[in-house]
C-alpha cells in the first residue's frame, strides 16, 4: 500500500467517524444517555487518530519527497531543506485546509478527554457542533480538493517551493493562525451548545475563558508574524499594506479582544451577555472569512499565494453557520433578556463597552474597505479599488483613540464610580505624558512625535502607577521589597496584570506603527562600484557584487558599507536572487534585505535590481531608515508575555461565582 | 437608562460613519483596461485609477541614473504611455501583465506612482 491510499484511507475514516460522531452526539445529546455520550467520546477522539495518521502520512510523504503525489510534486523539490518541506503542506490549498481541520480535531478529542468538567447535558452538544464543523473540513479535502491525489503520471522532480515562502517566518505563521482558528471554533461550539442547553453564564464563561485567550493571543502573534514576514521577505519596507489578506486576520482580532472585555465584564458583573455571545459567533464567522479571502474570494495583489476551488463552500458555511447561530439566539431572546440589567456609563463596565462598541466600529470600517470593491462590481459591473489612505484616514485616528482609552478603563472601578477617585491618577499621568511631549518637541521631535507620545504615554502612566500603588501596598502591608510586591502583585491577579502587560505590548506596538508611518525616509539610488549614496544620517558605500550560483539561483549578493557621521558602522549583504523554475514565471526576481536593527531604528537596505552580469555590476538600491519598527516586535513580545500570564490563571470550579450572585 | 447606550454608541456609528464617507471619496479609484480607459478618454483626466494592461514589446525605456521609467501597456488594441519615477520593478518585461496605479493625464500619457506586476496565472503548476 502506498502513502496515498494509506492517507487516503485515514482521512476517509476521520470522515466517517466524524459523521458518527454527529449522529451519536445529537441522539445523546437529545436523551443524555450516558452510554451514547462515551461513544461519542470515543469515536471525537478517533477523528483525532485517524486524521493525526493522515496528516503524519502526508508530513512523511514530503520528507521522503514523494513525488507520486501531486501536492508533494507541486511544492517541493529534492534542493529544498527539510524544514521547509514542512511548510510546503501549508503552502498548498488542500493542505492547509487539513491541517485546520486536523488541529480542531485536537481540541475535540481534548474536550472529549476533560468530560469531567462538562456536564453531561453539555459535553454531546459540544461535541456534536465541534464534529459537525470537521465534516465539512474532511468533506472539503475528501471531496473538493483532494490532498492525497495521485499525479496521473510518474514525476521525477518536484518544483519547489516559492522562494517567499522560504522563509522561517512562513514555518510558523499559518499554524499558528489555525491554532487560533480552531480554538475559537472550540469557543463557537461551547457557546452555541451553551445556548441550547440553556447554561447559566457564569459557567459557559468559565469553560471559554481560557480558550478564548488562547485563540486571542495565537491570533495576535500569528498576525504580527505575518507581518513580520511581510517587511523581512517581501521588502517593500513595510509591514502593513491594508491588503485583503491582512485585514481578514486584522478583523477577527478586533472581534475576539472585545469579546475578551466583555467577558471580563460577564465574570464580574454579569453583564453584556447579549452583546458577548454576539461578539463570539461573529468572531467565529471571521475566522471562517480568512480562507474565503485567501483562497481567491477576493482578489489580493500582494498575497496572490493560493487560488482554490474552496470559497463558495467557505461562504456557504459561513452563512449557513451565521443564520443557524442568530436564529437561536432568537429563539433564546427570553432567557437573554432576563437580569440583563443597566449599569453606569462611569464604571470600568461602561468603559468596556464602549471599548467594545469601538472595535465592533473598526472592524466594520476595515470590512466595508475590503468588501465594497468586489460589491459594487457585482451590481453595477464597475470596478473600483480603494486605496490605503482609506484606512490609515479612518482606522488610523480610531485606533489611536483606543489606545488612549486603555489608560481610562484601569482608573474606572467596577459598578459606579465617580471621577472623583480617578482624578489625581488621571491627571498625573495626563501631566507626565504632556511633559514627555514637550520634552520630545525639545528634542525635536515632529508632529507625530509628540501626538504619539501623549496618546502612548497616558496609558502607560496609567498602568505603571496602578501597578505601584498595589506594590506600595504589600510594601507597607507585609514588608516585601517594591520588586517582589510588584511580582507578587501580578501573581496574585494575573488575569488584571498580564492584561497591563498586553496594553504594554499595544502602546509599543501602537508607537512603532505610529512613527515608523511618519518618519520613514526613503532613498532610491543606481550605482557603481564605488559610489555611496546617502539616506538619513548614513551614508551607504556599494564597495563589492558577487555572483554566485547553485542548483536552483543564481545570486547577486552586494557588499555595502555603512557609515554614520563619518564612523563606518558596519558592513551589509543584501541579495537578488534569480530562481530558475520560479523567476520566469513569476516574472519577478527574489531579494533577501539586509536590515540593521538598533532600538531607534532600521536601516532597510535592499538590492533592487542587478544585471546578472559579471561585466555590469551597477545596481540599482533601495535604502530607508525606518524608526521604531522593532518596538512593534517588542510589544508582540509583550503581548505574548501578558497572554500567557492571564491564561495561566484558572478560575476555581464553582467557588467565587456563587458568592457573586 | 437604556436610552443612554444607545444614544452614545449612536453618536460613535455616526462619527465613524461621517469619518467613513468623508475619506471613501478621495481614497476610490477606478480600476480599468487601457481600452475602457480611453473610452472615457478626457472624463478621467487627473482623476486617479487603476489601469490593468500588458507591457507592449520594445516599449521598455529605462535610465537607471536619472531613474526615470518609460513603458507603454496596451489591451483590446489600444495603448498607453506609462511614465514612472522611482526604481524599475526588476520582473517588469515585456508582455508582462502589469497594473499601474496613478493619475492620467490631459497629455494622455500616464503618471504611475505604484507598478504593480500581476502575477500570471500560470502560477499554479500546469497540471
Amino acid at each position: 500500500m502506498g502513502t496515498a491510499e494509506i492517507g487516503q484511507g485515514a482521512i476517509i475514516l476521520a470522515f466517517l467517524a466524524a459523521i458518527v460522531s454527529v449522529v451519536v452526539a445529537g441522539i445523546g445529546a437529545y436523551t443524555s444517555s450516558r452510554r451514547l455520550i462515551s461513544i461519542t467520546r470515543i469515536s471525537v477522539i478517533s477523528i483525532a487518530a485517524f486524521y493525526s495518521l493522515a496528516l503524519a502520512t502526508a508530513v512523511f510523504a514530503f520528507l521522503t519527497r514523494d513525488y507520486s503525489l501531486r501536492i508533494v510534486s507541486a511544492h517541493v523539490d529534492s534542493n529544498l531543506p527539510a524544514s521547509y518541506a514542512l511548510s510546503a503542506l501549508y503552502a498548498d490549498k488542500a493542505g492547509s485546509m487539513l491541517l485546520w481541520g486536523w488541529l480542531i480535531s485536537l481540541f475535540s478529542a481534548l474536550i472529549a478527554f476533560r468530560k469531567h468538567e462538562y456536564d453531561n447535558s453539555i459535553l454531546p452538544h459540544m461535541l456534536c457542533i465541534l464534529a459537525a464543523i470537521q465534516v465539512f473540513f474532511l468533506a472539503m479535502v475528501t471531496f473538493v480538493g483532494n490532498v492525497f491525489e495521485q499525479n496521473p503520471t510518474p514525476v521525477t522532480e518536484g518544483i519547489g517551493l516559492n522562494p517567499w515562502l522560504q522563509n522561517i517566518a512562513m514555518l510558523v505563521h499559518p499554524p499558528v493562525l489555525y491554532i487560533s482558528f480552531a480554538a475559537v471554533s472550540v469557543v463557537f461550539a461551547m457557546i452555541i451548545a451553551s445556548l441550547i442547553t440553556r447554561t447559566p453564564d457564569d459557567q459557559w464563561v468559565r469553560w471559554v475563558r481560557r480558550w478564548t485567550l488562547f485563540g486571542w493571543c495565537t491570533l495576535g502573534i500569528g498576525n504580527l508574524i505575518g507581518m513580520w514576514w511581510s517587511y523581512n521577505e517581501l521588502g517593500w519596507g513595510g509591514y502593513w499594506a491594508w491588503d485583503p489578506v491582512e485585514n481578514a486576520g486584522l478583523m477577527p482580532w478586533f472581534l475576539i479582544t472585545a469579546f475578551i472585555h466583555s467577558i471580563s465584564v460577564q465574570r464580574q458583573r454579569n453583564r453584556l451577555r447579549r452583546w458577548s455571545l454576539v461578539l463570539a459567533i461573529f468572531t467565529f464567522e471571521f475566522t471562517l472569512l480568512i480562507p474565503f479571502i485567501t483562497h481567491g474570494g477576493i482578489e489580493s495583489p500582494l498575497h496572490g499565494f493560493i487560488h482554490s476551488y474552496f470559497p463558495p463552500y467557505i461562504l456557504a458555511a459561513i452563512l449557513i453557520t451565521l443564520a443557524g447561530s442568530l436564529g437561536l439566539l432568537y429563539i433564546r431572546r427570553k432567557d437573554l433578556q432576563r437580569d440583563e440589567r443597566s449599569f453606569s456609563l462611569v464604571s470600568r463596565e461602561g468603559a468596556f463597552l464602549a471599548t467594545n462598541i469601538i472595535l465592533v466600529l473598526l472592524t466594520v470600517v476595515v470590512l466595508i474597505g475590503t468588501v465594497l470593491p468586489r460589491i459594487v462590481e457585482l451590481f453595477s459591473g464597475t470596478r473600483i479599488a480603494i486605496d490605503r489612505s482609506f484606512y490609515d484616514r479612518v482606522a488610523g485616528p480610531i485606533m489611536l483613540v483606543l489606545v488612549f482609552f486603555m489608560g481610562v478603563c484601569p482608573l474606572l472601578g467596577w459598578a459606579k464610580t465617580s471621577w472623583k477617585s480617578a482624578k489625581s491618577s488621571f491627571l498625573f499621568s495626563l501631566l507626565a505624558a504632556l511633559l514627555v511631549a514637550v520634552v520630545v518637541l525639545i528634542v525635536g521631535g515632529g508632529k507625530w512625535y509628540v501626538i504619539s507620545a501623549i496618546v502612548c504615554c497616558f496609558p502607560f502612566f496609567v498602568i505603571l502607577l496602578e501597578w505601584f500603588r498595589g506594590a506600595r501596598a504589600r510594601h507597607q502591608g507585609r514588608k516585601e521589597n517594591y520588586f517582589r510586591a510588584s511580582l507578587a502583585l501580578l501573581d496574585s491577579n494575573r488575569p488584571k496584570y498580564g492584561g497591563f502587560l498586553v496594553h504594554i505590548g499595544i502602546i509599543l506596538i501602537a508607537l512603532g506603527i505610529v512613527v515608523s508611518s511618519f518618519y520613514s525616509v526613503e532613498k532610491v539610488s543606481t550605482l557603481d562600484i564605488g559610489q555611496s549614496m546617502k539616506v538619513g544620517d548614513y551614508d551607504l558605500t556599494y564597495d563589492e557584487l558577487l555572483l554566485k550560483q547553485d542548483n536552483v539561483k543564481i545570486s547577486t549578493i552586494a557588499t555595502i558599507s555603512m557609515s554614520k557621521q563619518g564612523r563606518l558602522i558596519g558592513e551589509v549583504y543584501p541579495e537578488n536572487n534569480y530562481w530558475f523554475y520560479y523567476s520566469p514565471i513569476l516574472n519577478e526576481t527574489f531579494r533577501e534585505v539586509a536590515v540593521r536593527t538598533t532600538p531607534a531604528e532600521d536601516v532597510f537596505v535592499y538590492l533592487w535590481w542587478t544585471s546578472f552580469d559579471q561585466q555590469d555590476k551597477s545596481a540599482t538600491i533601495i535604502a530607508m531608515v525606518n524608526p521604531l519598527v522593532v518596538w512593534i516586535w517588542a510589544g508582540g513580545g509583550f503581548l505574548l508575555l501578558g497572554g500567557a500570564i492571564a491564561f495561566s490563571h484558572q478560575d476555581k470550579r464553582e467557588s467565587q461565582h456563587k458568592d457573586r450572585r | 437608562m437604556r436610552k443612554r447606550y444607545f444614544i452614545g454608541g449612536g453618536i460613535l456609528a455616526v462619527a465613524v460613519g461621517l469619518l467613513v464617507y468623508a475619506s471613501l471619496g478621495s481614497a476610490v479609484s477606478y480600476y480599468l483596461t487601457v481600452s475602457e480607459l480611453l473610452d472615457k478618454g478626457s472624463e478621467l483626466y487627473g482623476e486617479r485609477v487603476r489601469v490593468a494592461g500588458k507591457v507592449a514589446n520594445n516599449s521598455i525605456e529605462w535610465d537607471a541614473d536619472t531613474l526615470e521609467l518609460g513603458f507603454v501597456i496596451t489591451e483590446g488594441g489600444e495603448d498607453l504611455l506609462v511614465v514612472y519615477e522611482g526604481a524599475r520593478p526588476s520582473g517588469l518585461k515585456e508582455d508582462s501583465n502589469v497594473l499601474v496605479e496613478g493619475e492620467y493625464r490631459s497629455d494622455n500619457t500616464f503618471q504611475a506612482s505604484t507598478i504593480i506586476l500581476k502575477c500570471p496565472s500560470k502560477y499554479e503548476p500546469e497540471e
